[in-house]
């Protein structure tokens, strides 16, 4: 009876953990910076964190279908950084609205050009995305002759430095709806349970009559539009798209988020909630520990020891679920 | 499906509203706006200057936030400093936070120029004048203390030219790549003065990554070039020591000049493999700039897109032992590197 019930305690910890730890984490973690430097529970700071943690958080959602589905891909920072010198560099001929548009779709094919490699030609997506990292930054220093294009049309500019009523910062609306919609496509639609079906097993999946690589290319694409738009509201922060400095490490920033969040990179299991709140960690621990006046290097060990942590209390979840060994 | 075209139709639908709702109301709220007032102070202990700096990874940058340290300390004001850590997105978010945390002013050494447009505007909105210590700026700052680069290149093509001194002989150039728009000038202030000289630059190749090894390969290139170059410049310190590497590796007798004074540099000319190198200032680009932030803060005098060249020097065998013990005792820094 007393190990019945210690199982049941455990469950009742694994699921609590599971639904809480991160949220918990980031709480203390906000209250802790709040406590030790008045200036950062400011309203304008806390806005200021959520708007740019959109950088990391809407390519999170795509990134967490990429690992979903048992694939990576490690080619987003140069795509960011060619979508947005492409975008950009659009505006003059077509105007904002019409070039914000373009974006999307530019972004989206080259997310199904990496669908297409990793599914038609079997390229390990590691492998395909890898080259498309050389290949994608090259284009955009070709393109623009490794000149900065800056941005100067105010609807583009909107994007990344508008306040909705004058007060939320527009990142932050659309953060919140990408979030939405996923969510909705993630968990109340056929393709949902079939991105997850292909992650947890692929040939299950293909017997059961799911086409996986539609399904694996859909998710690739899916991960391209993510990225074009936070390439669009990261150059409208910046006023400009840089060939070159945009979007360095993006990818291990965004995968840091994923994992942080509890997907397994094996594939399968995923939180869109935890990639959120794990954008939300990196970006509001970065910023306190820049108030606090912390040593850079001693920034960086911070954040690898916390994902480390955090990872590790993950799989105590599994194993207090008992799916798992600690 | 259906449904979920209807669900994916009524969110466009809905984001577009709030898109054009808001958007039209901040081109109110900006219209309304615009030009920048200064808040100023009577008590020097009021003031906070806020410094965001590139990173501290190199010593010219390290210089630079020495000089705004000590600027702080001997006017009075308090200092908070965040670190860019490279990375542009980053630098954007501390100008902001600085900006929420209520600074007085700012000083920023950004690590891409073009990206700070957005961010300075919003210091600026909010009374908080912004100094930028050297790189360059995009859009509207109080001041731009900035390296008179242009010089620098035709004080090592003079160089080049007296050490030389055969206008038939070949130059060749290391250059930085074209989004460096202020730095550039290094390179274009060379070229100007070598054909002021009726010198030929044969070469003029741009150091695809800048480093040492960045310097060394695009030596190696020039070299493949033009093999009877008989002085080179590259516009960069870690670069230039690694073309000197590779001068002295392929044992040709080539002239060699650097540009930022970093300690390598200094090591690279004492020990003979550097010929020289155009020395700029950090320490006093970051101490003026706090310096004007005060002429601004508590003089009230009138900055407004103000560009202030900072003259460089020369730095050769000759001069290097003078010159480090000038650096010495300004800085307290040595000028070599440390042992």
């Amino acid at each position: 009876m007393d190990d019945y019930r210690l199982r049941q305690t455990k469950q009742k910890f694994g699921v609590f953990w599971g639904n809480f730890g991160l949220p918990l984490i980031f709480i203390i973690l906000v209250a802790v910076f709040s406590i030790a430097n008045p200036n950062y529970a400011t309203s304008y700071n806390f806005l200021n964190n959520l708007s740019f943690s959109s950088y990391v958080g809407i390519s999170a959602i795509g990134m967490t279908f990429v690992i979903m589905t048992g694939n990576f891909d490690i080619s987003i920072g140069s795509m960011l950084a060619l979508v947005a010198v492409l975008g950009s560099s659009f505006i003059p001929r077509v105007g904002g609205v019409v070039a914000v548009m373009l974006t999307l779709l530019v972004a989206c094919f080259l997310g199904f050009i990496n669908g297409i490699f990793v599914t038609k030609l079997r390229i390990p997506a590691f492998i395909t995305t890898l080259g498309m990292l050389f290949v994608f930054r090259a284009l955009a220093f070709i393109y623009t002759d490794n000149v900065p294009v800056y941005i100067s049309d105010r609807f583009w500019l909107y994007f990344g430095n508008g306040k909705l009523f004058g007060v939320i910062p527009f990142p932050i609306i659309l953060m919140g709806i990408c979030y939405i919609l996923a969510y909705l496509l993630l968990r109340k639609s056929p393709v949902g349970r079939y991105i997850i079906a292909v992650g947890t097993n692929s040939r299950a999946a293909a017997l059961s009559g799911i086409n996986v690589d539609n399904i694996k290319i859909l998710v690739f694409t899916l991960m391209g539009l993510f990225v074009g738009i936070s390439a669009i509201i990261n150059s409208a922060n910046l006023g400009s798209a840089n060939p070159g400095l945009m979007g360095q490490d993006y990818e291990f920033q965004v995968i840091t988020a994923v994992v942080l969040g509890g997907t397994a990179l094996a594939g399968g299991n995923g939180s869109l909630g935890g990639s959120l709140v794990a954008a939300l960690i990196l970006t509001f621990l970065n910023n306190g520990m820049g108030l606090m006046q912390v040593n850079s290097y001693w920034q960086l060990v911070a954040t690898g020891l916390i994902m480390i942590f955090a990872v590790s209390l993950n799989k105590l979840k599994f194993y207090l679920l008992g799916q798992g060994e600690f | 499906m259906k449904r979920y075209l209807k669900i994916a139709f009524i969110t466009a639908i809905c984001l577009a509203m709030i898109l054009t709702l808001s958007f039209i109301g901040c081109a109110k709220e900006e219209a309304a706006e615009g030009g920048m007032q200064v808040k100023t102070y009577t008590n020097a202990s009021d003031i906070t200057i806020g410094f965001s700096l590139w990173t501290m990874e190199f010593t010219f940058f390290q210089n630079v936030e020495k000089g705004v340290k000590d600027a702080c300390e001997d006017l009075g004001f308090k200092y908070v400093m965040i670190d860019q850590n490279s990375d542009a997105t980053k630098m954007v978010q501390d100008l902001n936070a600085l900006v929420g945390q209520g600074v007085s002013g700012i000083v920023v050494t950004p690590v891409d120029p073009g990206a700070i447009g957005p961010a300075v505007e919003n210091a600026r909105k909010s009374g908080i004048p912004v100094v930028c210590a050297d790189i360059g700026k995009s859009g509207p700052v109080n001041a731009l203390m900035i390296s008179d680069n242009f010089k620098g290149g035709q004080l090592a093509a003079e160089f080049l030219a007296g050490k030389i001194n055969d206008t038939a002989k070949p130059l060749g150039l290391g250059n930085l790549l074209p989004q460096w728009t202020y730095a550039r000038q290094r390179g274009e202030g060379f070229l100007a003065k070598a054909m002021e000289l009726t010198y030929n630059v044969a070469a003029n190749i741009i150091v695809q990554n800048p480093s040492a090894e960045g310097g060394y390969d695009t030596m190696q290139q020039i070299l493949s070039a033009v093999p009877d170059v008989a002085g080179v410049y590259f516009t960069s310190g870690r670069e230039a020591v690694g073309a000197a590497q590779a001068i002295q590796a392929s044992g040709k007798d080539i002239w060699s000049v650097g540009y930022n004074g970093d300690p390598e540099e200094f090591q690279a000319i004492k020990d003979g493999v550097l010929d020289a190198t155009i020395l700029q200032e950090p320490y006093y680009i970051g101490y003026r700039s706090v310096e004007i932030l005060k002429e601004i803060l508590l003089d009230g005098k009138f900055y407004e897109n103000v560009e202030i060249p900072v003259d460089v020097k020369l730095v050769t065998p000759e001069n290097l032992d003078q010159i480090a013990a000038d650096i010495l005792e300004k800085t307290g820094n040595s000028a070599f590197p440390a042992e």
